[in-house]
């Protein structure tokens, strides 16, 4: 009798720690679901969606160069928009004019400046051409403050899944720094504010078009072309110094009282 | 290099170049197809010739309008060139050619009637001493329109029966 106790608890303990891992197993699914966008269950226990990819040069591989759009307007005019002609970010905004989720958008990218992107940021919505879209509805959205442009082809050259889709180009390079889907404008506003800080740091922003910023051996030379310009050989005394004098041969900055 | 088409005009654009060949609302009388060509981003509040762009140009940039008139000038001396000009040379630009005189920039303009239709063409240069680097630019562009007869006799923003 003792024996069977202590085997049927054995065997109760066994199970419940086969639950627990189970449990946990299936939290963890539940929670990476979640951060995909795609959990189920209480979407409040979900932390804020996230389903933007702006992903950047210096955290994903390049996603390579960006076609220029052609196509047309709502009122039948040709449109043409180069994204590799200045130095700005680009955001192209892929809508379409039936879609829910594309309403709060159409309304947020027609007013730059609300959205408070780095400046200077140049946007512009693609839909469909007028052999998928119907051109009164586009233009019944539209503005006028942004380039809007009827192109099935781009999304065909941008692989758009559907819509809404971004895609930011940073002008000075021609090439896509991020892309992905969104549901909310401040996410989507967010996110190109830190791909430009992403940007800048890594040396892309604010370059001529055409120039690249330099590493390794080149930025070595680079310095060392810059020394030699001010006078600074290599064995230069300045550059091995011993004492704070050598540093500041002037004298040191004595901080105001 | 996107080729764009509306109002009768066709250009294949020459790589770095953005476009748009549009009919501005009527609010009085006609009005008549413009096209625009740039090297640098074309607001979308740009005047006809410029206005409002030519100050966001770089020294490397070029800004260009093919600006078509109304049939009554057809035959009038202004336009009695016909076909546009095969070429420029630098000599043809001149920072007295300008419609808003910008230090460093310089222009040129053209008048001429091909298929039919009354057109001038006018250009700018992000910098007068860039010449032999922006001209050949201009004349790339310039080579790559197509100029097709009006579809009708009746103005383009006219509402018609079928």
């Amino acid at each position: 009798m003792v024996a069977l106790v202590i085997v049927s608890t054995f065997v109760v303990l066994l199970l419940g720690i086969l639950v627990a891992g189970l449990l946990r197993s299936h939290a963890d699914i539940l929670r990476s679901l979640h951060e995909l966008g795609v959990g189920v269950g209480d979407p409040s226990a979900a932390p804020a969606a996230v389903p933007v990819d702006l992903t950047t040069p210096v955290s994903a591989p390049a996603l390579g160069a960006a076609p220029g759009i052609a196509g047309v307007t709502p009122s039948g005019d040709a449109r043409a928009i180069a994204v590799d002609n200045s130095d700005h970010l680009t955001l192209l905004g892929f809508l379409s004019s039936g879609c829910t989720g594309c309403a709060a958008f159409w309304d947020a990218l027609q007013e730059p400046g609300r959205l408070q992107l780095p400046d200077p940021t140049r946007v512009v919505i693609v839909t469909k051409g007028p052999d998928r879209e119907v051109p009164s509805e586009v233009r019944s959205r539209t503005t006028g403050r942004v380039p809007v442009v009827m192109s099935t082809d781009a999304w065909v050259d941008y692989q758009v899944p559907g819509s809404p889709f971004f895609v930011l180009v940073d002008g000075a390079t021609g090439r896509k720094v991020g892309q992905g889907v969104a549901s909310q404008v401040e996410q989507l506003a967010e996110l190109v504010r830190r791909a430009d800080h992403d940007r800048s740091h890594a040396g892309g922003g604010g370059q001529g078009r055409g120039e690249e910023s330099l590493s390794g051996p080149a930025r070595e030379a680079a310095a060392d072309d810059v020394l030699a310009a001010a006078g600074i050989l290599p064995g230069d005394p300045s550059l091995y110094p011993r004492t704070l004098d050598d540093v500041f041969p002037h004298g040191r900055a004595v901080p105001a009282e | 290099m996107p080729t764009i088409s509306a109002h009768g005009i066709v250009t294949r654009l020459p790589d770095g170049f953005e476009g748009r060949i549009f009919v501005r609302p009527a609010t009085v009388g006609v009005t008549y197809p413009v096209g625009q060509f740039a090297t640098f981003p074309i607001p979308d509040d740009t005047g006809d010739f410029g206005s409002g762009a030519v100050t966001l140009m770089g020294p490397s940039d070029v800004f260009a309008t093919l600006f078509e008139y109304g049939p009554e000038s057809l035959g009038t001396a202004l336009f009695a060139r016909q076909g546009r000009p095969a070429g420029f040379s630098e000599a043809d630009f001149s920072p007295m050619t300008l419609r808003r005189g910008i230090p460093g920039q310089s222009g040129t303009q053209w008048f001429f009637t091909e298929s039919g239709r009354p057109f001038s063409f006018y250009a700018v240069l992000g910098s007068h001493a860039l010449r032999p680097v922006l001209v050949p630019r201009v004349n790339t562009l310039l080579s790559s329109l197509t100029l097709s007869p009006a579809v009708s006799g009746l103005p383009p923003t006219s509402p018609a029966w079928n």
